[in-house]
């Protein structure tokens, strides 16, 4: 358990290597083995979803995920989503709705609604609702969080045409 | 003007980008290493034994530190910021949270036997395993309303009681009259169900001892850290000077991360034994646990109302959990905040109340989003509530002939405070409108008939919020005091930075207040940043909490501003050869009015720092700091209407609608404040539906150690709001502004349960306590039901 073996990964599109130990939860190996500290970790028993991460495509809770398992994986944290000149429009909805306070679950709920959008481009209110429903945030009421997905899904669907 | 306006969040984008910066995001030169606990799992033991020597020397381990260690080591206890004082003035029962069992018994699951520092998280765990300790269980009990019947176990048996304090206030005689001469009187027994705060991210702490220099630094989950350092002095005796306290990213506080908890001086304490940076991160099961727990008042209450409808009195009888220890604000639950406000947004002309302290083998009680307002609103809003449903009068209508008329502000309430302003029957008159509440009464009526079962629930009630002014708060037994600071520093290139002693951790501070200093100095907003949470930085500060900060260090910032141009005024005139009140400040320009005469606000910031050409008794430099005490606290008030649905099959309860209408006086920032308003509803309603830190009522074991276990709304379980507003004044401060952090959680709790009762009226239910969870409501029914054959 507690011999260290490296695991290779490809993050944000980047090859990455790094020692984790067979125990070593996903979510610890991206922030401490990797430094991609925007994956939060706020349960480690996967109910809150702060640690959310889309590995191949789909969103995961990191914290129930070993790093080991994720070897040969294509990982996508909050940190591959876009740059201050880039952003996403989901990053950009969530702050022109005010979609975050204390900005600690944002990382989890912003590529939870990614997977979202990525899987049903034309998602409504309801379904975003019960999208965002996976993931805990104690600060906002959600009203705001279900605007910004909401006004980012329009968004892109209005560069897709 | 940048006041009033939505801007948004000049915060955000690192949010946006995990670029935050938490606690445990946070990497220093040295390797960090990890603190372990073992912690109680009785809630009531002697501890016989404590073996570590299988723990020293497994691998990693850097030290293993118990009680013993700390007497040894001759460091102190907590100390209260807001002391218990019996109502005689004299010290009560106090029992200070420990930071880790000294005296050989533990008083409830969870409290710290033993710490383990090592290289790395997981072998300070395994090691933490490795520590034997033996106990012998001792009867407990972890349920308030038994805690001073005869039979129950003593949490404190040196003391005698379980009672840490009674205190009583208001007119007893007056209100007892009212009772007696009464022509209704309701009575409800109102328990408040224990909750904790939640914040999704846990509680962190990091410690280092830099030798070289002997200088300490603590970083912090923390909403005040200037008072985190005022309290290590008393912890580990480190002196303010020597230490530095950083709070930085906080990810949600909620009151509940105000607290000196023992993780906080221990982890500096076995960085200064182990020579290392140490870091210690909360599980979910240890925050759940170890978070301070929240409201469990239990009270009885009594109103009297006259033929009309109209209160004549109310007194209550409440039990205050404290848990197994006082923590360190506490008593501002009982003795500060509860009582006052006891006359919510009604013209009650008696108001009585006792409130009885009591310890049970709990996790220990404290301030969270509220404090003392959700139990008060939802006592007096139940009475009220069933009170017209007993008197067969329309709920929102026997409300409006209540409320205390605009006229009669400043209000002096029976129970002595004064609200300096409000508007009650203008924001019931609001919220009767946007609820559309005959369409509302209409359409119970037609479902009902289907056998539907919907209910409207509503609440009218003032906050006390500011905390402020440092006598009154000082009188009401805080033991800090309540103002706040700010320094405003303009550099040589006119550009500036605020430095304030409040803590952000999601209120948008780098926003609001650089809204408030752009307009004060004329500048644009982007050339202010803010600098908060640093104790290195900040010269002083109160922190963050009981919605005070922008009242307290808002005003400081707008006072500091209005130094700073009145210094630069006298600089500018001397370059412009004018009188001070003859220029204006605009768009970073002073201007000799009348005139085209005009220097850059630049251009005097540089002369304030580099010209030998000033005035001769104008000292060099353009920088100025306020210590802002306020006339007054400040009173918000609010009316929520909400729509719940019960159904019949499951007794689930479907909140589908809600409205809450707000006077919060001068508005910084919309977008901010009704962030504010939903984030605290969904807290109430979080309270009133589903949240319970629930302990087995005979082993006292804690049964809401994980998120599965303690349940927090869901995206799914709460409507979006319908806002609206109504707004006064405030008269304490020059702003006009009012807190606006606590009134939706304050409110929500009684509003939905009002709801609830008024959809099963009906059947004659009367009264569920929270969580209302579907197995209460059936529970409720069935009694109703076998009552009425």
């Amino acid at each position: 358990m507690t011999t260290p073996r490296t695991v290779e990964l490809v993050v944000n599109g980047e090859r990455r290597a790094a020692d984790a130990e067979p125990r070593t939860l996903l979510s610890d190996f991206l922030r401490e083995g990797l430094g991609l500290t925007g994956t939060h970790v706020g349960c480690e028993h996967g109910v809150c979803g702060a640690c959310t991460v889309l590995v191949d495509g789909q969103s995961v809770r990191s914290c129930l995920m070993l790093a080991v398992q994720a070897e040969g994986s294509e990982v996508r944290t909050i940190e591959g989503l876009g740059g201050a000149d880039d952003m996403h429009p989901l990053q950009e909805a969530f702050w022109e709705k005010h979609g975050l306070q204390c900005g600690f679950c944002t990382p989890g709920m912003l590529m939870t609604a990614v997977e979202l959008l990525e899987s049903t481009p034309g998602a409504g209110m309801d379904e975003i609702r019960e999208a965002i429903s996976s993931n805990l945030c104690r600060c906002t009421g959600y009203q705001t969080i279900v605007e910004a997905v909401q006004a980012a899904a329009e968004r892109m669907q209005g560069e897709g045409q | 003007m940048y006041v009033g306006q939505a801007i948004l969040r000049r915060e955000d984008e690192r949010f946006l980008r995990g670029r935050g910066h938490y606690v445990e995001d946070i990497t220093l030169d040295e390797p960090i290493a990890h603190a372990a606990f073992v912690r109680s799992p009785h809630a009531h033991a002697a501890v016989t034994r404590v073996d570590t020597a299988r723990a020293v020397g497994m691998p990693g381990v850097l030290a293993v530190l118990t009680g013993a260690d700390w007497t040894a080591a001759g460091y102190g206890e907590a100390e209260g910021v807001w002391p218990v004082k019996d109502m005689s003035g004299a010290d009560a029962r106090t029992v200070n949270r420990p930071f880790i069992c000294t005296d050989g018994v533990v008083r409830c699951v969870g409290e710290i036997v033993a710490m383990v520092v090592a290289e790395d998280r997981h072998q300070a765990q395994d090691a933490a395993e490795a520590i034997a300790v033996d106990y012998e269980e001792k009867p407990a009990n972890t349920i308030t309303a038994r805690a001073l019947d005869p039979d129950t176990p003593l949490v404190h048996p040196a003391h005698g009681t379980n009672e840490v304090l009674v205190t009583e206030h208001g007119l007893k005689e007056e209100t007892e009259a009212a009772l007696a001469r009464a022509h209704h009187v309701t009575e409800v027994v109102v328990p408040t169900n224990r909750v904790t705060a939640a914040s999704i991210e846990p509680r962190c702490y990091m410690g280092h001892h830099d030798t070289v220099n002997d200088r300490y630094t603590v970083w912090t989950t923390n909403q005040a850290p200037h008072i985190v350092r005022r309290y290590f002095t008393k912890s580990l005796g480190i002196p303010e000077h020597k230490l530095r306290v950083i709070a930085p990213d906080v990810g949600g506080g909620f009151g509940m991360k105000l607290y000196h908890y023992p993780e906080e001086p221990l982890v500096l304490w076995g960085a200064i034994v182990s020579r290392r940076p140490v870091r210690w991160v909360g599980t979910r099961s240890e925050c759940l646990l170890g978070d301070t727990h929240a409201r469990d008042h239990h009270t009885v209450g009594r109103m009297a109302f006259d033929e009309e409808g109209r209160i004549l009195g109310v007194k209550f009888e409440t039990l205050g959990a404290f848990g197994a220890y006082e923590s360190q604000w506490n008593a501002s639950i009982t003795n500060a905040y509860h009582f006052t406000m006891l006359s919510l947004a009604y013209d009650i002309p008696a108001i009585h109340t006792t409130v009885r302290g009591v310890y049970t083998n709990a996790t220990p009680v404290d301030a969270y989003r509220g404090a003392g307002r959700p139990e008060t609103i939802y006592q007096v809003e139940r009475l009220i509530e069933n009170g017209a449903h007993e008197m067969g009068i329309d709920p929102l209508e026997l409300r409006a002939r209540n409320l205390i008329p605009a006229e009669k502000f400043p209000y002096q309430t029976a129970i002595g405070i004064i609200y300096d302003s409000g508007d009650p029957p203008a924001l019931m008159e609001k919220a009767r409108a946007l609820c559309d509440y005959d369409a509302l009464r209409a359409e119970q009526a037609a479902l009902r008939a289907e056998g539907r079962w919907m209910g409207i629930g509503m609440v009218a009630f003032f906050d006390m919020a500011g905390a402020g002014p440092v006598k009154m708060m000082n009188d009401l037994g805080a033991k800090i005091g309540c103002y706040d600071v700010a320094s405003v520093r303009v550099h040589p290139d006119g550009r500036i930075t605020v430095f304030a002693g409040s803590h952000s951790h999601g209120q948008g501070h780098e926003t609001t207040w650089s809204q408030i200093a752009a307009d004060r100095l004329g500048c644009d907003i982007d050339h202010i940043d803010l600098v908060e949470g640093d104790t290195d930085r900040v010269p002083m500060g109160i922190g963050t909490w009981g919605s005070r900060s922008l009242s307290t260090a808002g005003m400081a910032v707008y006072t500091a501003a209005d130094r700073v141009v009145a210094k630069a005024k006298r600089m500018a005139a001397h370059m412009l050869e004018c009188a001070a009140e003859d220029l204006d400040l605009a768009d970073g320009e002073f201007t000799v009015k009348g005139t085209d005469r005009k220097l850059s606000f630049a251009e005097v910031a540089n002369a304030s720092y580099h010209s030998g050409d000033r005035p001769a008794d104008l000292e060099i430099g353009l920088e100025e700091t306020s210590f802002f005490d306020p006339a007054d606290c400040t009173y918000p008030s609010a009316v929520h209407v909400c729509v719940v649905l019960v159904d019949p099959e499951t007794c689930a309860v479907t909140l589908r609608d809600y409205w809450a209408v707000d006077d919060v006086g001068t508005v910084i920032n919309p977008m901010v404040l009704h962030g504010q308003v939903h984030g605290g509803l969904v807290q109430g309603i979080g309270q009133a539906l589903m949240e319970e830190c629930a302990y087995d009522p005979e082993s006292g074991q804690y049964l809401a150690g994980t998120f599965m276990d303690y349940a927090i709304p869901h995206a799914e379980d709460v409507p979006s709001f319908g806002l609206d507003s109504h707004f006064t004044r405030a008269l304490g401060n020059p702003l006009g502004a009012k807190g606006a952090g606590e009134s939706g959680t304050i409110g929500a709790p009684g509003c939905v349960a009002n709801g609830v009762i008024d959809a099963l009226w009906h059947l004659g239910v009367r009264q569920i306590t929270q969580p209302m969870t579907p197995k209460k409501i059936w529970r409720a029914i069935e009694d109703a039901g076998r009552a009425q054959q």
